[in-house]
């Protein structure tokens, strides 16, 4: 991106509550300053001005991909920008949507929420962006920090792509010199498979991590997450639905859950034989 | 010269500390956690402690830290201002102190580091006896006795501390508080030695490290390392309260202005992905294993004649996967 | 007490910055602080962290010899944060460097000796300085052979000044040898038809089969991407050559060139290393005896 010319940056919102878009808006202080070096051509939750067209130096793009419409709307905008930077979990992972994925089909899932009759031809099981396009960078978080949007943005005006946090939230509460509540409380913390970026804010409150920020693609040791856990005394499907809330498309979490349903099938298939 | 200071006396030493500087000593912070803060009575501090969960290296090379600012306009890097002036720990233990020594070794080489060097000369370290518990094997590397790398040393004793003086600085302390130390007796003397024949024979934990770099050597293939890397985490924790551990990542941040902003270092680990990653994906320690090997590894060689482990026992006391450290060091020397 | 600060990098102006290639630029700096300038004595091998503000440091090593006391020779490759940003930069803009760094190639040791220098891709960038003093040096060194791999005709760096090694290094007893990568390019089968001698298609270990090497009174010098080490030195092995009289120059991840931030440590609890420190320059022999080296 050159000085002189402002780069055009779109904001689009698919499936999701639109928190992160909100939590751009938030930035409010300094959201004016940011804004003004952007030429915007789309902001879905700022103005009703569009440039259905424009081509774009930007994309930040949230939401998962939950209906055809929404696949639809991606594409197109994956054809007029230069680079697509994913907010938040949603547009990650599917987040906390796709907590029922490889476990309950789409079908069954709409059944169970509105009953036989609902038309669910336009809907897709909830993924992140990434499973059907190109994506340059990630900003995990539900919703996603303030200061790694900064951080993001400012990044990328100077002409850098932002650097990626790609360690877990254990290493923010040594940073912080918080006590281990895993270790010392034997709380099912999930600190040491969720990415870093939020400063261990929960543990430093005394909280557990909950995982919002989502597992570490191709590194978080979930198994030995459920292992330690389940060491603790916690029940396996308590467990797995923990890690199911964030992580339910992470490759590593779905893998998990399958050994386990096939084992509990197994289980359940040997005692009716029993009887 | 040794010196006893009688225990009604610490308080009045803690005041005459005050005066030093700021003073930062082990104060509890939770069921299992000490951490060094500082303090302003002697009632804060816990003498007691067994171990902090971060080690005080902390406070000489920090665990986040701004290296300097920079303004592209002044085309300058300009230094950050160390506070100045004196600080106190109080109640360093001796593996600390010897640990602190392995960071010496990597930060005050040849070409030594400023910020490190300046916190180092501004500090006063007063290192306390402790009691071992069942993850010390302190013994064993030959750091459960701090010969220097303090400048006073209290070993207590029936009637209060029994104390070592470690350098001018420390004697200086002595000097200027006279009032409150008395000379050693001959008793104080015995007693100082019993005690630390018995704290010497109270370990619990024991590693035999005679070879221990050649027995590294030969397990490079061993199956530990996968067996091990299926556990854990690599979340880093062993490495960032380790009080020898020393790597350290650099960051550059800038302001909105895109002119100003700050090179920030922070403490690495090398379980973590990024330590062995080059660019365009290629990374020498890919997975845990070779990261597990290679923190084993480091952890068991030496620096100018130093092991790099002092055995304090927190890497796994605060490993989340419970992951032993004298025990695979054990298995790797083949024993039961 | 002032100690200086290591870790403060020094301005130098970028006096030229032209493209190589599509990835690679050939840059050349002007240390602005003379002072510095003059502490700033380097040898073939070592490398500086050449910064710029806002973004991060990254090594790169010095690709000439030393000519002028404030001048100084990189090659970048653009892959990550740090080298893209030094593409962006034009000349009159300020990189900022530390250094130099590592230990270099003991040039010194190598006296009376025949060379050969074999590089892979990029890593022709640091044994160009061992080639450009051995060459102001001429009368202190032997036969200079070199093996140069590439991937193809418009991927070879100093295109002009190795073309004419390649043609016309023997008149200062150089033998240069080109091998390329990609079968179909036209420019480098016209460089073999000329020069079938010389030039060939494959990694850069076939052209040990154009080249007899001899152990002899030969030192072996290798830089290149980390898989080409083990193919290089199992040609050199086979030639007998002593581990000892081979140098390596090897990559690893680093923050601070200095020994302190352990990204490039290597090796076994017997035998540690850091890269940035003790090497960049190991020998085979090293390697040997340090576990994970190449
Ligand atoms: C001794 C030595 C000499 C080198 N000489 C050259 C040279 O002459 N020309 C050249 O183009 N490249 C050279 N490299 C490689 C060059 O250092 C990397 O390509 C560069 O660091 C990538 O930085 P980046 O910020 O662009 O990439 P990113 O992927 O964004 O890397 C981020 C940071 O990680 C570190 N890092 C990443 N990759 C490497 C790496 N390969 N080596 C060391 N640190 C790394 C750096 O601190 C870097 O800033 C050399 C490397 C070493 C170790
Ligand atoms: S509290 Fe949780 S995140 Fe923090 S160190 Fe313990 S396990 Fe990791
Ligand atoms: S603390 Fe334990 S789980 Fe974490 S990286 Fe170290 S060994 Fe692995
Ligand atoms: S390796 Fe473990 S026992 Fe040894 S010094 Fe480090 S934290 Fe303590
Ligand atoms: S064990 Fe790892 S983190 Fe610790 S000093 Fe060695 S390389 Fe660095
Ligand atoms: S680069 Fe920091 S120790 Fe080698």
């Amino acid at each position: 991106m050159t000085n002189t010319q402002k780069p055009k940056i779109g904001i689009f919102s698919l499936t999701g509550c639109g928190g992160d878009q909100l939590m751009i808006l938030n930035l409010e202080p300094i959201l004016l300053d940011l804004l003004s070096r952007f030429e915007i051509k789309d902001f879905q939750e700022a103005s009703s001005y569009k440039e259905e067209e424009a081509e774009l130096d930007i994309a930040l793009v949230e939401g998962s991909v939950s209906t055809k419409t929404d696949l639809e709307k991606l594409k197109k905008i994956r054809e007029r920008s230069k680079m697509i930077i994913a907010i938040g979990d949603c547009a990650i992972g599917g987040c906390v949507q796709a907590m029922r994925n490889g476990q309950m089909s789409m079908e069954e899932r709409m059944r169970k929420v509105y009953g036989v009759d609902v038309d669910y031809y336009d809907v897709l099981e909830p993924k992140g962006i990434s499973s059907y396009v190109n994506v340059e960078l990630e900003i995990p978080g539900c919703p996603i920090e303030k200061s790694q949007v900064l951080h993001a943005i400012t990044s990328l005006l100077h002409g850098d792509m932002p650097e990626e946090i790609d360690y877990p939230v254990c290493v923010e509460c040594k940073l912080n010199g918080y006590p281990c509540l895993l270790v010392e409380k034997g709380l099912p913390c999930l600190g040491p498979i969720i990415t870093a970026g939020c400063d261990a804010r929960c543990p430093g409150l005394g909280l557990d991590c909950i995982g919002c920020r989502g597992p570490i693609r191709d590194e978080s040791n979930v198994a030995a997450e459920l292992e330690v856990l389940l060491e603790k005394g916690y029940d396996e499907e308590y467990i797995l639905n923990r890690l199911r809330f964030f992580g339910g498309n992470f490759e590593d979490i779905q893998k998990l859950t399958k050994r386990i349903s096939e084992k509990s099938k197994g289980r359940r298939n040997s005692h009716e034989e029993d009887s | 010269m040794y010196k006893v200071l009688p225990k009604e006396n610490l308080q009045s030493l803690f005041e005459g500390l005050r005066k030093i500087g700021d003073v930062y000593a082990p104060v509890k912070i939770s069921g299992l956690s000490h951490d060094f803060r500082k303090v302003n009575s002697i009632s804060e501090v816990d003498l007691e402690y067994t171990r902090t969960m971060i080690p005080p290296k902390k406070f000489f090379v920090k665990p986040r830290e701004t290296l300097f600012e920079f303004d592209e306009e002044k085309l300058q890097y300009a230094e950050v201002q160390n506070g100045g002036g004196l600080n106190v720990i109080l109640g360093m233990h001796a593996c600390d102190i010897n640990g602190l020594k392995v960071i010496d070794a990597a930060y005050i080489n040849e070409n030594p580091d400023k910020y490190y060097m300046q916190r180092r000369e501004s500090t006063l370290i007063i290192g306390v006896s402790c009691t071992p518990d069942e993850y010390c094997f302190c013994r064993s590397m030959g750091a459960d006795y701090a010969v220097d790398g303090f400048d006073l040393f209290l070993h207590e004793i029936g009637r209060g501390y029994f104390v070592r003086i470690g350098s001018e600085k420390g004697l200086r302390v002595i000097e200027e508080n006279s009032s409150l130390f008395e000379d050693a007796s001959k008793e104080d003397i015995e007693e100082f030695k019993e005690n630390e024949r018995r704290k010497a024979e109270s370990f619990k934990l024991e590693l035999d490290i005679s070879g221990l770099q050649d027995m590294l050597d030969l397990a490079w293939d061993h199956p530990v390392w996968e067996e091990t890397a299926e556990e854990c985490f690599g979340c880093g924790t062993c490495n960032l309260v380790c009080p020898t551990c020393r790597c350290y990542d650099v960051a550059d941040y800038v302001e909105l202005d895109l002119k100003r902003g700050e090179r920030l270092r922070r403490w690495d680990s090398c379980m973590l992905r990024k330590h062995g990653l080059v660019a365009g994906g290629l990374n020498f320690r890919p997975t845990r294993v070779e990261r597990l090997r290679n923190r084993f590894n480091c952890k068991g060689s030496l620096v100018n004649g130093l092991l790099n482990c002092v055995g304090c026992g927190r890497c796994t006391l605060y490993c989340p996967a419970e992951i032993d450290f004298v025990k695979i060091m054990k298995r790797i020397r083949g024993e039961p | 007490m002032s100690v200086r600060n290591v870790l403060v990098p020094s301005p130098a102006r970028i006096l030229k910055s032209e493209d190589m290639t599509d990835i690679e630029k050939h840059i050349e700096l002007e240390i602005l602080d003379k002072e510095f300038a003059k502490r700033f004595v380097y040898k073939p091998g070592q490398f500086v962290e050449v910064g710029v503000m806002g973004v991060g440091e990254a090594p790169i090593s010095i690709c000439a010899a030393r000519k002028k006391e404030d001048l100084l020779e990189l090659c970048v490759r653009k892959v990550g944060r740090v080298t893209n940003a030094i593409h962006r930069l034009k000349p009159g803009d300020i990189l900022w460097i530390r250094g130099p760094y590592g230990n270099g190639f003991p040039m010194e040791n190598m006296e009376g000796s025949n060379l050969l220098l074999v590089a892979g891709g990029l890593g022709i960038a640091p044994l160009r300085g061992v080639l450009q003093y051995a060459l102001t040096n001429r009368e202190k060194y032997g036969t200079i052979t070199v093996m140069y791999g590439i991937r193809c005709y418009t991927a070879m760096l100093w295109r002009d000044e190795f073309l004419q090694l390649f043609y016309e290094g023997d008149k200062n007893n150089v033998e240069f040898f080109l091998s390329y990568e990609d079968p179909s390019d036209k420019q480098c089968y016209e460089l073999q038809c000329e020069r079938s001698d010389r030039c060939m298609s494959g990694v850069v270990t076939k052209l040990f089969e154009l080249k007899e090497v001899k152990p002899e009174n030969t030192y072996a010098v290798i830089c290149g991407p980390p898989i080409m080490y083990k193919f290089v030195v199992q040609e050199l092995m086979k030639r007998n050559f002593d581990p000892r009289k081979i140098y390596m120059t090897l990559e690893r991840r680093m923050k601070c060139g200095l020994g302190k931030c352990g990204h490039c440590i290597v090796g076994s609890g017997r035998n540690m290393k850091f890269v940035c420190k003790d090497g960049p320059v190991f020998t085979y022999w090293d390697a040997l005896m340090t576990k994970g080296m190449i």
